[in-house]
């Protein structure tokens, strides 16, 4: 189905197909290229930025115990290729500016490449997660069963956002500026270095209502609790989600050759 | 040479196309519009040159043929399968190497990643680029980045070819043997449509020639008429333009 939206009049296209393909394996070489450690960035960069958390509420704040680092990992993980990925396939559309005003490239191939790209990076990184949790004594568990629909729910999510944002930022290209300021919002709101039950109980209600709360919640029973996610949320904003995303990418299709015009 | 009895390839019916000036604004201006009224048929096989001063709405125009933007008003009937502007370097990333980006910049351009790479023999040999194929492009000369540009892009064969002005491709040699290339394709069979603001070139390498001033066609036809006209035109402004500068 998504497919064809690619395609004008093929019902697959396959030269949309390998352009999203290897585009993305020649941003990945490029980004990697970029810097003497190539690669390793992808595993160091989140590293680093996991460091700051532990330092400053691990040790800081002294609100480690028992499991804080296992906990703020895995939200943080999660969190990361939410941020990143509706983050750069917002402006996504708007970057590829010089490249569609000289061909006509489908507008949709754009949110998705960076989507894939952000993807590949979010999945060495949670190898990475899961090694460090059986190590550290949180064993593979039955609930794990449940990871990959909630990897295929947060993808949902991810790409209903930001289809959605690349497809309106061309037009009003403040709203990149308003995105940023509400993603840390979210982040603050998502429960990545505390959870729910630290909340002052009429609040907790209102907590569900950012669907990446709900999502690191569900992760985190998997992961850490082997305890299965709560279908009916999950449901919910997979189905909102899907809304979201057909909405999107209808917009972006039907102003496909109005973008080159909008952004000069 | 002209066709009469043949379905055109493409049509354009008072075609027309504004841009729009963005923002929140206290009075909103008045759409520009780029392109007003033009009206010309292209045929398979033949070459046509679009002929126009600067700001005519021949880049315009080209954009709208390749379908990277859609006209606002008008008819434009397309009977081909693939139309496509000749550009040069589309796509390329420094960071890459030059078989990278001669792969990357074919897909852009519509092949399939597997026509690129079996055609990758010929785009080094034209490009004469030889080992260096296989070095990042930030170590290319700007020369070394035309050539490339210009091999890869010589592999695409749309239905119809869309050229502007003259190409701008590195070194003397090259410029050389890149200019034959063209002119090969274009006096072939091949449809082209040719956009320049020298009669010259269009006399010497179209079948047939559309004039453009000011976003509306002004003359459709015969080359040598059209261009003649053309001619006139302009000398007649740069009377006007002298007698202007006398006046003060």
């Amino acid at each position: 189905m998504i497919s064809s939206f690619f395609s004008t009049n093929r019902p697959i296209d396959h030269q949309v197909i390998d352009l999203i393909l290897y585009k993305t394996y020649a941003d990945l070489r490029a980004e990697a290229a970029k810097t003497y450690i190539n690669y390793l960035w992808w595993v160091i960069d989140p590293i680093l930025s996991m460091l700051v958390f532990y330092l400053v509420f691990g040790l800081l704040f002294q609100r480690g115990g028992e499991g804080f680092v296992a906990f703020l990992l895995s939200g943080l993980v999660i969190w990361n290729w939410y941020r990143q990925s509706v983050a750069h396939a917002g402006g996504s559309i708007l970057n590829g500016k010089g490249l569609m005003n000289q061909v006509h490239v489908p507008k949709l191939v754009f949110p998705t490449v960076t989507l894939l790209t952000d993807l590949t990076k979010f999945a060495l990184v949670l190898v990475l997660l899961l090694v460090f949790l059986w190590i550290s004594g949180y064993p593979v568990n039955a609930s794990y069963l449940a990871l990959p629909v909630l990897l295929v729910v947060q993808l949902l999510l991810i790409a209903g956002l930001a289809f959605c944002l690349a497809g309106l930022v061309p037009f009003v290209p403040d709203l990149r500026f308003l995105v940023d300021h509400l993603l840390h919002l979210q982040f603050f709101c998502s429960g990545i270095f505390y959870s729910v039950k630290d909340l002052p109980a009429q609040y907790q209600g209102w907590f569900y209502l950012n669907p990446m709360a709900g999502l690191i919640e569900d992760y985190r029973g998997v992961l850490l609790h082997g305890t299965w996610p709560h279908w009916g949320r999950l449901g919910l904003i997979a189905l909102g989600s899907t809304v979201l995303l057909a909405v999107a990418i209808s917009f972006v299709h039907g102003r496909d050759r109005e973008y080159p015009r909008a952004i000069r | 040479m002209s066709f009469p009895s043949q379905e055109p390839l493409l049509s354009l019916e008072h075609v027309g196309l504004a841009f729009h000036q963005g923002g929140l604004a206290l009075r909103p201006r008045p759409p520009f519009w780029v392109l007003k009224d033009i009206s010309f048929d292209l045929y398979r096989g033949e070459t046509l040159g679009v002929i126009g001063r600067n700001a005519a709405g021949k880049s315009t125009l080209l954009r709208v043929l390749a379908g990277i933007i859609r006209h606002d008003r008008g008819r434009f009937i397309n009977r081909a399968q693939s139309i496509s502007l000749l550009t040069l370097q589309t796509g390329f990333v420094p960071y890459l190497t030059g078989r990278q980006n001669a792969v990357l910049s074919g897909i852009l351009l519509g092949l399939r990643r597997a026509e690129v790479e079996a055609r990758m023999e010929a785009i080094i040999d034209f490009s004469e680029l030889g080992a260096f194929i296989d070095q990042p492009l930030s170590a290319y000369s700007s020369g070394m980045r035309a050539r490339l540009g210009f091999a890869v892009a010589y592999q695409v064969q749309p239905d119809i070819l869309l050229i502007d002005e003259t190409l701008g491709v590195g070194d003397a040699e090259f410029k050389e043997k890149s200019a034959q290339a063209m002119h090969e394709r274009i006096r072939s069979d091949k449809t082209i449509v040719l956009v320049s603001h020298v009669p010259g070139t269009i006399r010497e390498l179209c079948d047939r020639a559309v004039w453009i001033e000011e976003g509306v066609t002004r003359a459709v036809g015969d080359v040598d008429e059209v261009t003649q006209a053309y001619h006139e035109e302009v000398s007649r402004r740069q009377q006007r333009h002298e007698h202007a500068i006398r006046a003060l």
